[in-house]
């Protein structure tokens, strides 16, 4: 569909590119002096240069480049905290290139802000930043890898699937149905995908926690935003290359009946039915025995060693002429660690700027990518839990192939797990996903003035996704097992942003403005078709089906955007920022769309105070606090009409079928942003010549008007309300250290604690306390796993609440004929004073500490680093544990409890064989804190030179994951299963958070790899 | 020294001047499109505006009626007659539950049922709201709209039956969405307003349906008038027990019987060709629910037969079983061989050792084995319940007709493969008790049809048939054994427990 993009080209783009000409045509002739600011290591982007004796200055910019009005005779004075102030008097030169000398004793760094920059000491929001330096020494190919542990206030948790979503989360969730994912900015462009970004690309992360900070971005600011700076070149041509590979396992294996254990069980039960001749018992004494001997354990076949190979190039530098260029391509290659798994990434991106003069440069960023993935456990069918959890209950006696070679299709007794055999599932099938992506970023800057400039950012992105799936569930001789799909997704998203920014010196007093007018729009269109009851997985084939379905469905979505922004500082000791955006969404009503949002901070920086100049101990001070609105419009783009669903199939003569039209979502003109107010109040320190530094928050978040997709009550019928209010508050702290400083060792630690409350505060319907989530239990039981419940954490686990089993003594309730309801021996779950089964909460998945503790030691040319982190205070929900205890299609109970289960001579709390297994029970509620070495990394780099013409060589090996200490009985705590829902509905990943229904786990990795620069 | 101020610059009006044009820029342009077209990704549903929309409304009705239908679940609480049973482990708990007379508000199987009645339910309601306004109207054609909206009401009257015979109290909503903290209705107000929908739809209904397959694929006035019928024996039975309604049974039936070429009903020659293929549209079915495979996505294949009704030893799903005291005592002849798979020798299996009913597996042949979608329709009722109303209710009407007798004896004749319409005296009877003749008659008339249950309901014999059920003469006991109690207080399932949770004015 061109049509309304190349529209919004010609009415829009030229008349911005019309305005930023105009702005050109005017030029006034100055002297200017250019100059670029640096230290030993590069340039330095935020120094102030000023005229000596007036108030004439001005800082340089991202690449350390700055431009100022002088004459010959000025002297400039060039200052930078953290490095020693240099003056330099003007001659006839119109070039000054400064190099900066390094004062440890006040180090600082410039912090990207949204829409700019800040030095560090100046900021007066919450901000935590990430640079490339905190995580090379982390071989890695996934940004949020980075972040991980790395910034106070920010969780991330991941899955071991291949190029899988990682979920990344600031300052907890607010959101239920639409997508608590913070807003991710790459080089002043919304919308970014941090799995697609190549972390060695990366210059700088910032995360932006507090309102004051967040908002700016308005109606997308409210999960927070992670700013991602990626590098630039400069000086002479640099080649970096780097290499690792590196081989992932899971050790841990999950209890269950071995083979032996599960044919005596099974002839013990034959037994014991006298009708059986015991001559016919299913498994005899030999193959019991062969099974003792060679035992099949499907968690070893569905888990394989998982091998990574990633290959990085980069080619950066700069020329005289104002050229900067950083080219840099990657591939990775991974073999999954579930069986026929892969995943495939190149990518390449190229930043390339041109200042063509002192008033005008022009930046351009490119990147491409395409990622493939194969065979993701996702894209089966989970009805009865994912394929790995189908693996752990599959039949233990059942091999995956027969003396023939034959596969075994199902088991054969109809024991167990009795679906399809899911090694078979994997070995036939083949489900590819191809998703290209390209992004091209336009940066252009114009200086009116040295303290006046107008920035144009502009943007144009698309993404391309085929997948083609070749799917065979079960039988090829019966109907409906086998699956051709062919489906393309294209979407294209546009953004606009026109900044102009005014700063202005009057005395002691520095004012910064900020205005923007700023729009996006994006479109996606997805359509496909898909066959069945084919037995060849030729795409081309698909035509041969007669059961074919064809599927297309879009969106399309847009808003505009006003805002302002006022820094002032007095003295480099008070600092103030207020800002206000104006949000126009198409995903809400008129009358329902425009949001505003407010923020104002104030912050006090003792610095430059003599009771920190003259301490010997305190070497920085600050004390910052901040309110501000920020909001959330992350639904579907047609959240607010009503919909039909044109699937509704009918027939009246049992041949041609054709389709009728079934209301499944009902509009909401009343729907508008879910807004999060947050209050944050913190002190930022330094101690020993700020080789101790640290800061502590503590912020408060109030959202209102939840977004929620729920059901009409009495109806399947899905709609959109704004539900309730969600409260999340909590403290960051985070420390770190240069612990010993000698020549030839260094220790670096930095250590960082989140503590978070999660809270639903609120639901706005007065009648109800609470609505059943969208989390689908496993098997087809229409059970839902989790409930939003006044004064309960969002992502509550929603069950009965297990109390043992229902003893003999025990007086068991009777019915109106005095009929016990319950047998001795049946699980005993809570009633309500009706006798009745009670729904209650039973646990939630959020954890309520989450903490990082990163060590790096250098000693001589050796380099260690050791990364820990771990979560505390939430429960998970082992769906698994569950499944393998029997449930569902899962017809056999292959838990080892089966040995203790409750008999009348022994009254255990596990209930009695022949017992419908309940799943939506807090029986299979348990703790999840844990503590994981995330990451250990040794190191050696050689002596320059030591090579000719390489500059720098370092190898090194590490393992990921090498520790995992917990009580948690599943694979990992730290699940993160992609919620399951039932048709037409849809949950975000916190509303499921803790649900395990057989997620990938995290594997254990070990890497080896090598660094070249020359 | 040439610095450059805010006076100076505002001096200078080519600056000033552009300035002034990007603020307009910036406040004239709109270019975020802030209203997309709905209408391009999906039709928003209003009033209808024509026939086509209704005729789309009412396919999408068809579509949730045989959603809600289409698997077991439908049927589940039929499991507790004599006739059926499941297999006594695997995931069959909810089967089972029903079988053993120990009905938990967790079963799923109640809940699915429960929530796929109502989306029925619910867009029955809106086609009526939707199609309100084109009543009257002069450029629509009022013949096929009245009739379509006849066949809403017959729909929402049989949906609403379904749930009531499982439930006896529930809510009946009657708008588009219904009251969130809706309240059930007693059982009696439900029967009304099932009568009262059959009613609407007996009045709008044409004799025939035009351009359908035999066994009314779309339901006429006759169909109508059958589960009328039905409700009327049930009305009289337990639990409302009024046992006037008989009369009104007996006469609905003998409405539908003296016009039963007008609405092209008919017994069919031989019994087991309903259970094949080719006989899935058959003028014995008074209303048919209509299945296709490899329609998109096989969303319209029936998933209750073949494969489900097979034990493990044959591959199959082990779902739905004969039990084993009914299939002894069943009559030998023509009707048990169409009703049994007695080619399979059930005592040998190494599975579950149970029988196995030709009505679902169907006929050596006709059904893949392997299939659990198959394109067997759904015979919502059959011609021959309507002549074993028509007799039991004279009989408990105190009517013995010979009208009523030959309506029995029909049934009896072709049993045991005799013409149905042909006099025969070696099967004929004319002497007894009309009522439990034509009552034993539908015990096997029915087997494995889910009927039996709501038959041992309403005439209460739950207690005095279950209690007899596991009495099997052979070596091999029946499997799944009674656990709760046989009073009419067990009857009715309670409401699931997820729908109670979600409007406490359901409880039990």
């Amino acid at each position: 569909m061109k049509k309304p993009f190349f529209e919004f080209f010609k009415k829009c783009l030229f008349t911005v590119f019309f305005l930023a000409l105009m702005g050109m045509q005017y030029s006034h002739a100055q002297q200017t002096i250019t100059g670029t600011v640096s230290d030993a290591r590069g340039p330095i982007p935020g120094a102030n240069i000023l005229v000596q004796g007036t108030t004439s200055g001005t800082q340089s910019d991202f690449d350390g480049n700055f431009t100022i009005e002088a004459s010959s005779g000025d002297v400039l004075v060039i200052s930078y905290l953290g490095y020693a102030t240099q003056n330099v008097t003007v001659g006839n030169e119109t070039t000054i290139n400064v190099q900066l000398i390094e004062d440890a004793s006040q180090l600082d760094e410039v912090v990207v802000i949204g829409y700019g920059t800040a030095k560090k000491s100046d900021v007066t929001g919450a901000v935590a930043q990430v640079t490339a330096k905190q995580f090379e020494d982390q071989p890695l190919t996934r940004v949020e890898d980075a972040l991980q542990g790395r910034a106070a206030g920010v969780t991330v948790a991941g899955s071991g699937q291949p190029g899988a979503g990682i979920k990344v989360r600031v300052r907890g969730v607010n959101s239920i149905t639409g997508n608590n994912d913070p807003l991710v900015v790459v080089d002043g462009v919304f919308g970014g995908d941090l799995r697609t970004i190549n972390p060695n690309n990366i210059q700088s992360i910032e995360v932006l926690k507090d309102a004051s900070a967040l908002a700016i971005y308005g109606s997308r600011g409210s999960n927070g935003v992670i700013l991602v700076t990626t590098k630039r070149g400069s000086g002479k041509a640099t080649v970096a290359i780097d290499q690792f590979v590196s081989f992932s396992t899971v050790e841990k294996r999950l209890p269950t009946l071995s083979s032996a254990q599960f044919a005596q069980l099974e002839n013990d039960e034959f037994i014991a039915n006298p009708v059986n001749d015991p001559s016919n018992a299913p498994y005899s004494a030999a193959q019991i025995a062969a099974f003792e001997a060679n035992p099949i354990r499907y968690q070893d076949l569905i888990f394989q060693t998982g091998i990574t190979n990633n290959t990085q190039i980069s080619v950066s530098g700069g020329s005289d002429d104002g050229v900067r260029y950083f080219l840099s391509g990657n591939y990775i290659d991974q073999k999954g660690i579930q069986i026929t798994s892969e995943y495939e990434r190149f990518s390449f991106r190229s930043n390339l700027s041109k200042e063509f003069n002192d008033k005008f440069s022009l930046a351009a960023n490119i990147t491409a990518s395409r990622e493939t993935t194969v065979n993701n456990q996702d894209a089966f069918n989970r009805g009865d839990g994912s394929g790995i959890l189908r693996s752990i209950t599959w039949d233990p006696t059942a091999a995956v192939r027969d003396a023939d070679g034959n596969y075994i299709l199902r088991s054969p007794r109809e024991v167990a797990n009795n679906n399809f055999n899911p090694i078979r599932r994997l070995e036939l099938s083949n489900h590819e996903v191809m998703t290209d992506r390209l992004n091209l970023t336009l940066n252009g800057k114009y200086n009116f003035t040295d303290n006046f400039n107008y920035t144009l950012i502009a943007s144009v992105s698309t993404i391309n996704s085929a997948t083609e799936s070749f799917r065979v569930e079960g039988d090829f001789d019966a109907t409906g097992f086998t699956n051709i799909g062919y489906n393309n997704f294209n979407s294209t998203a546009h953004q606009i942003s026109n900044i102009l920014n005014w700063t202005k010196e009057f005395g002691k007093s520095n004012l910064d403005i900020t205005g923007v007018y700023e729009f996006q729009g994006a479109r996606g269109v997805n359509n496909g078709y898909n066959v069945s009851d084919l037995n060849v997985g030729g795409l081309y084939l698909a035509d041969e089906s007669n059961a074919e379905n064809f599927s297309n469905n879009g969106n399309q979505s847009a808003i505009q955007s006003y805002l302002g922004r006022l820094q002032y500082n007095y003295d480099g000791f008070l600092y103030l920022t207020g800002s206000m955006r104006v949000d126009e969404s198409s995903r809400f009503a008129k009358g329902n769309r425009t949001g505003y949002f407010p923020s104002g901070a104030l912050a006090l920086n003792f610095g430059n105070k003599d009771f920190i100049k003259n301490s010997k101990t305190l070497s920085s001070l600050k004390l910052r606090a901040g309110w501000g609105k920020v909001g959330n419009q992350n639904i579907n783009a047609s959240a607010r009409f009503s919909a039909n669903s044109g699937t509704g199939l009918f027939t009246f003569d049992g041949v041609n079928s054709d389709t009728g039209e079934v209301q499944v979502q009902e509009g909401n003109p009343e729907l508008t942003w879910e807004t999060t107010t947050q209050t944050n109040v913190g002190v930022d320190f330094g101690f020993f010549n700020n080789r101790l530094t640290g800061s502590i928050d503590w912020f408060n978040k109030d959202t209102e008007d939840l977004l929620l997709q729920t059901i009409v009550p009495g109806t399947s019928i899905r709609t959109f309300i704004n539900a309730g209010g969600v409260n999340n508050k909590g403290i960051d702290f985070s420390l770190s250290a240069a612990i010993v400083q000698k020549e030839n060792f260094s220790w670096d630690a930095s250590f960082n604690v989140s503590q978070l409350s999660n809270e639903v505060t609120k639901l706005n319907d007065p009648e109800i306390d609470f609505i059943v989530g969208n989390a689908a239990g496993i098997g087809g039981g229409g059970i839902r796993l989790n409930v939003i419940k006044i004064g309960e954490p969002l992502g509550t686990f929603w069950g009965y609440e297990y109390q043992g089993t229902w003893k003999t003594n025990d007086n068991i309730p009777v019915d109106g004929d005095g009929n016990p309801l319950f047998q001795p021996g049946d699980a005993k779950f809570k009633l309500d004073e009706n006798n009745e089964l009670e729904f209650n909460t039973i646990g939630s998945g959020l954890p309520k500490v989450t903490m990082g503790f990163n060590n790096t030691f250098t000693y001589k040319n050796w380099d260690l680093n050791m990364f820990w982190n771990g979560s505390f205070g939430f429960d998970v929900y082992n769906q698994v544990t569950g499944t393998i205890s029997g449930n569902g299609g899962n017809r056999s109970n292959l838990s080892p409890t089966v040995y203790d289960r409750w008999t009348p001579e022994n009254e255990t709390d596990i209930p009695r064989a022949g017992t419908g297994n309940v799943l939506n029970s807090s029986r299979w509620v348990e703790k999840g804190d844990f503590v994981r070495l995330s990451n250990l990394k040794i190191g050696y780099t050689f002596k320059e030179n030591i090579i000719k013409g390489i500059t720098s060589l370092q190898l090194y090996a590490s393992g990921q994951n090498l520790l995992l200490i917990t009580d948690y009985s599943g694979f990992d705590p730290e699940v993160s299963s992609t919620v399951r829902t039932f048709g037409g509905e849809t949950a975000n990943a916190d509303a499921g958070a803790g649900i395990d229904t057989g997620a990938y786990p995290n594997p254990r990795t070990g890497v080896l790899g090598v660094k070249v620069t020359f | 020294m040439k610095t450059i101020n805010l006076k100076r610059a505002f001096k200078r009006t080519s600056f000033f001047g552009s300035l002034l044009l990007i603020a307009a820029g910036f406040v004239v342009q709109s270019c975020a499109d802030l209203d997309p077209d709905p209408t391009e990704f999906a039709l928003p549903p209003e009033s209808f505006g024509s026939l086509e929309q209704m005729d789309k409304g009412i396919g999408g009705v068809y579509s949730q009626v045989v959603l809600a239908a289409r698997m077991t679940t439908f049927y589940a609480p039929a499991w507790a007659g004599d006739d059926m049973t499941t297999h006594r482990a695997l995931n069959k708990a909810d089967f089972r539950e029903f079988d053993q007379r120990a009905v938990l508000s967790s079963n799923n199987r109640l809940l699915r049922n429960w929530n796929a009645i109502y989306d029925a339910i619910n867009a029955i309601n809106g086609v009526l709201e939707r199609s309100a306004g084109l009543i009257g109207l002069e450029t629509i054609n009022q013949e096929i709209l009245e009739r379509q909206i006849g066949e809403a009401y017959f729909l929402r009257g049989i949906m609403f039956y379904q749930l009531a015979r499982v439930h006896g109290d529930i809510p009946i909503p009657l708008s588009k969405f219904p009251d969130p903290n809706i309240s059930k209705s007693p059982v009696l107000d439900v029967y009304m307003q099932i009568e009262s929908d059959l009613i609407e739809a007996r009045e709008r209904l044409p004799d025939m349906y035009p351009g359908v397959l035999p066994g009314a694929p779309r339901p006429n006035k006759g169909s109508a008038k059958a589960f009328l019928a039905r409700l009327y024996m049930d009305w009289a039975g337990f639990p409302i027990k009024d046992t006037s309604k008989y009369a009104l049974a007996a006469s609905t039936a003998k409405d539908v019987i003296d016009n039963a070429g007008t609405y092209g009903f008919g017994l069919v020659d031989n019994l087991e060709t309903l259970w094949t293929v080719a006989g899935r549209f058959s003028p014995e079915s008074l209303f048919t629910l209509v299945y296709c495979k490899g329609c998109p996505n096989n969303s319209l294949a029936n998933r209750k037969f073949a494969r489900l009704g097979l034990p493990a030893d044959l591959g199959g799903w082990n779902e739905t079983f004969a039990e084993i005291k009914f299939f002894e005592d069943f009559p030998e002849g023509p009707r048990k061989e169409a009703t049994y798979r007695t080619d399979l020798d059930w005592t040998q299996f190494n599975a579950q050792k149970s029988p196995v009913f030709k009505k679902i597996v169907g006929p050596e042949g006709d059904l893949n084995p392997g299939d659990f979608l198959t394109i067997r329709n759904d015979f919502l009722m059959r011609y021959a319940e309507i002549l074993l109303i028509y007799a039991e209710a004279s009989g408990l009407s105190g009517n013995d007709t010979p009208d009523a007798w030959e309506a029995l004896n029909k049934i009896r004749r072709r049993a045991a493969g005799l013409p149905y319409a042909t006099p025969d005296a070696s099967v004929d009877i004319s002497s007894g008790d009309l009522a439990d003749l034509a009552f034993t008659e539908r015990k096997w008339e029915f087997a494995g049809e889910y009927v039996r249950w709501y038959d041992l309901m309403r005439r209460e014999k739950v207690s005095e048939v279950l209690s007899e059920r596991d009495n099997v003469s052979g070596p091999i006991p029946e499997h799944n054994p009674i656990i709760g109690s046989l009073e009419t207080s067990n009857y009715l399932a309670p409401i699931p427990a997820d729908a109670v949770a979600r409007n406490p004015n359901l409880g039990n």
